[in-house]
C-alpha cells in the first residue's frame, strides 16, 4: 500500500536565477521552468501593487453602495452631508468598483497572464508599475471630485474628464504600452485566446473612451455618446478580459485544453464584431431615430453567437469534472463567473427586445441586470485569479482554507439575495408604472421589500469583502511579519512530511499522517527517484 | 437623415468592419493554423502530468498513459489554501493509487 505523497512548499529554497535543480525534481527542463519563473518575476511588483488598490477600492466602493441603498429605503439617512448624497454617493460606489476594483484587478490579472501566454518577461516593467500608480491617483481624483459635487454628468463617466482624465489615459496608455512590448516579444509561435481578449481591451477601450469624452455633444447626442461608451466598455473592456483569464484558468486548473478552441475563436470574433452595436438598447422609446434602436436590438440578438459559443466552450470544458470544484477555489469562483456570464449575455439580448423593455426600462430590474454581469460574472473571475495569482507571487498559499469558505459563501448568497430581491422588484415596480390606474407612489412601495433584500444582500458582499481583505493582507504581509523570506512558489522545491517535518511545522499536516496510518514519511518514489 | 449622432454611428462602424479586416489580415498570417497547439499553449510541461485528485481512475490511468507517472500536486497549486487541499485529499491516503 502506499499513499500519495502531500507536497509543501518549503521556505528555503534556491537562488531565483538556479532553478535547475527543481525542474530536474520535477522532471522539466531547466528552461521550461524558467520561462515560468522569470514571466511571474518580472511582473510580481505591478501585479501586486494593482490587486492591493484593487481589493482597497472594493471595500470602498461596497461601503459607498451599502450607503446608497439604505437610502432607498430609509431616504432621510444621512442627508446632511452633501457628499453623502444619494446622486453622489452611488455614483462614487459605481466609479469605485467598477474602475477602481475591477479594472484594476483585471489590468493586474492581464499583466501576470500576458508574460505566461507568450513565454517571455513582462516589457517594460517600469512603465507598468508608474502607469498602475497614474491609473490609481486618476481613480481617486475622479470619485474624491464626484464626492464633492463635480460631475460631467454622463453615467459611467462622470469623473470630471480634466481633472482624472490625463491620469487614467496615460496610466492606462503605459500599461497597455508594456502588455504589446511584451507581445512583440512573445518567445512562442501561437496566441492563445486570452491574448487576443486582453489585447482587444486595450485596443477598444481608449477608442470608447475618446468617443464617450469628447466634449462637444449636446441633448440627445450626449445620451447616444454616454450608451455607446456605458455598454461597450463592459462587453469590450471588463468582460474581454475577465472572459481573458476564464480561458486562461479553467483549462489550467482542470488540465485539459478548453472543450473547442474553434469555439472560442468564433466567440472572440463575434463578440467583436457584434458588440458595439449594442448600447442604444438603452435608449428604446428615447427621441433617437428607429433605425438606430432596431439595429441595436438585432445585434443584441446577434449576441446569442458569441455568448453560446462562449458559454459551450467553458461550460463543456467542466462538464464531468465538477469535482474538482471541491479542491479549487479558483474554479468555483471563476466557472459560477462563467455561469454569470452567459444568464446576464442571454438575460441583456432578451431585455433589449421592445416587450420586454417596456416593463423593465426604469426599474430595478436593471440594476439587478448589471449586478449579475459586473458582479457574478467580472468580480467573481477577479476573485478566482488572485486566489491563483497571489500564492505564485508572495512565495506562499494562502493562510486558511476557512477565510476563503467564509469569502466565497457570503458573497455568494450576498449576490444571490441581491438579484433575486431586485429582479423581482423591478418586474413588479414595471407593471406597476404601466397601469393607468395605478398611482406612481405604488410602484415605489411595491419595490420596498426588494430594496431591503438588496441592502441585506449587500451586507453580505461587504462582509465577505472584508473576510477577502482581511486575508489578502495576512497573505501579503506575513512573510514580512514573520521575518521571513520565501522564495517565489514555483521556485520552492516538494519537501516529504516526514516525522522532523511534522514537528516543525505542527498541526496542519497531522490529519493527514493520522490518515496514512503512520508518522514516518508519507511519500511515494517519484518516477526520477528525486526529491521525494 | 443623417444620425443624431455622427460620432456613434462612425465609432460603431469602425469598431465593427475593424474587427473584421483584422480577422481577414489574421487568417491570411496564418494565426489560425494549428488550433490544438493553440490551444495547449497555456500549459507548461508538467502541467499536465499533475495528479488531478478529482479525477476518476480511468481518466487519471488516461492521463499517465499520455503524459507519464502522475506528479503530486503542490500546496495550493489549484489556487487555495493547502489545509482544504489535504483535507479533500484525506479519504484517497491510505488507500493505494
Amino acid at each position: 500500500m502506499s499513499a500519495p505523497t502531500i507536497v509543501r512548499e518549503n521556505s528555503g529554497g534556491l537562488a531565483p536565477s538556479d532553478v535547475s535543480a527543481v525542474a530536474a525534481s520535477r522532471g522539466l527542463a531547466p528552461e521550461d521552468l524558467d520561462v515560468r519563473l522569470r514571466a511571474d518575476a518580472s511582473s510580481r511588483r505591478a501585479v501586486l501593487t494593482l490587486f492591493a488598490v484593487a481589493i482597497g477600492w472594493l471595500l470602498i466602493g461596497s461601503i459607498f453602495g451599502e450607503i446608497a441603498s439604505l437610502k432607498m429605503h430609509w431616504p432621510d439617512l444621512l442627508v446632511r452631508q452633501g457628499w453623502l448624497t444619494f446622486g453622489r454617493i452611488r455614483t462614487a460606489h459605481l466609479h469605485a468598483v467598477n474602475y477602481g476594483w475591477a479594472t484594476a484587478a483585471l489590468i493586474g490579472t492581464s499583466i501576470w497572464l500576458m508574460p505566461r501566454l507568450v513565454h517571455t518577461e513582462l516589457k517594460g516593467l517600469f512603465g507598468a508599475i508608474i502607469g498602475a500608480g497614474l491609473f490609481t491617483i486618476g481613480i481617486t481624483l475622479g470619485i474624491i471630485a464626484v464626492l464633492a459635487g463635480y460631475s460631467d454628468g454622463m453615467e459611467w463617466l462622470e469623473a470630471p474628464r480634466w481633472l482624472a482624465g490625463p491620469f487614467r489615459v496615460v496610466g492606462g496608455g503605459l500599461i497597455g504600452l508594456s502588455l504589446f512590448r511584451t507581445v512583440a516579444a512573445r518567445q512562442n509561435e501561437h496566441l492563445y485566446v486570452s491574448v487576443w481578449y486582453i489585447l482587444g481591451a486595450f485596443i477598444w477601450f481608449p477608442m470608447l473612451y475618446i468617443v464617450g469624452k469628447w466634449p462637444t455633444y449636446s441633448g440627445v447626442e450626449s445620451a447616444a455618446a454616454n450608451w455607446f461608451f456605458a455598454h461597450n466598455v463592459l462587453g469590450f473592456w471588463l468582460t474581454a478580459m475577465s472572459l481573458g483569464a476564464a480561458y486562461y484558468f479553467i483549462p489550467k486548473v482542470l488540465g485539459r485544453p478548453v472543450y473547442s478552441y474553434q469555439l472560442s475563436v468564433v466567440g472572440f470574433w463575434s463578440l467583436a464584431m457584434f458588440y458595439s452595436l449594442n448600447g442604444m438598447h438603452h435608449l428604446v422609446g428615447g427621441p433617437l431615430p428607429t433605425w438606430m434602436i432596431t439595429t441595436s436590438i438585432v445585434a443584441s440578438i446577434f449576441m446569442f453567437i458569441p455568448v453560446i459559443a462562449t458559454g459551450i466552450n467553458l461550460h463543456m470544458t467542466v462538464v464531468g469534472r465538477f469535482g474538482a470544484l471541491r479542491y479549487s477555489p479558483t474554479l468555483r469562483f471563476i466557472v459560477i463567473g462563467a455561469l454569470c456570464y452567459t444568464a446576464v449575455s442571454l438575460q441583456g439580448s432578451f431585455t433589449a427586445l421592445r416587450e420586454v423593455n417596456r416593463v423593465t426600462h426604469f426599474t430595478h430590474w436593471t440594476v439587478a441586470h448589471s449586478h449579475v454581469g459586473g458582479y457574478g460574472f467580472v468580480t467573481f473571475v477577479c476573485f478566482g485569479a488572485i486566489y491563483y495569482i497571489v500564492p505564485r507571487l508572495v512565495g506562499q498559499e494562502w493562510p486558511s482554507a476557512k477565510l476563503i469558505r467564509w469569502h466565497f459563501n457570503l458573497v455568494l448568497s450576498g449576490i444571490a439575495l441581491y438579484v433575486v430581491s431586485l429582479t423581482f422588484a423591478g418586474v413588479l415596480q414595471g407593471l406597476a408604472l404601466l397601469d393607468p390606474q395605478l398611482p406612481f407612489a405604488v410602484s415605489v412601495q411595491r419595490t420596498i421589500p426588494g430594496l431591503y433584500g438588496r441592502s441585506l444582500g449587500g451586507l453580505l458582499l461587504t462582509l465577505g469583502h472584508l473576510v477577502f481583505a482581511y486575508h489578502f493582507w495576512i497573505m501579503v504581509r506575513r512573510p514580512q511579519l514573520a521575518g521571513r523570506t520565501r522564495p517565489p512558489f514555483h521556485e520552492a522545491q516538494p519537501v516529504l512530511y516526514t516525522a522532523e517535518a511534522v514537528a516543525a511545522d505542527g498541526a496542519r499536516v497531522r490529519p493527514a499522517i493520522r490518515a496514512a496510518g503512520t508518522s514516518a514519511a508519507v511519500a511515494t518514489p517519484r518516477p526520477d527517484g528525486g526529491a521525494t | 437623415m443623417l444620425p443624431t449622432s455622427l460620432a456613434v454611428a462612425l465609432a460603431t462602424i469602425a469598431m465593427t468592419l475593424a474587427p473584421a479586416l483584422l480577422l481577414f489580415w489574421s487568417w491570411r498570417r496564418g494565426l489560425f493554423r494549428d488550433m490544438e497547439g493553440q490551444s495547449r499553449v497555456i500549459f507548461e510541461p508538467g502541467d499536465l502530468q499533475i495528479d488531478r485528485p478529482w479525477e476518476s481512475p480511468p481518466a487519471r490511468l488516461m492521463r499517465e498513459v499520455a503524459y507519464g507517472e502522475l506528479l503530486p500536486p503542490r500546496a495550493g497549486e489549484w489556487g487555495g489554501a493547502g489545509d482544504a487541499v489535504m483535507r479533500a485529499a484525506e479519504p484517497e491516503l491510505g488507500s493505494s493509487r
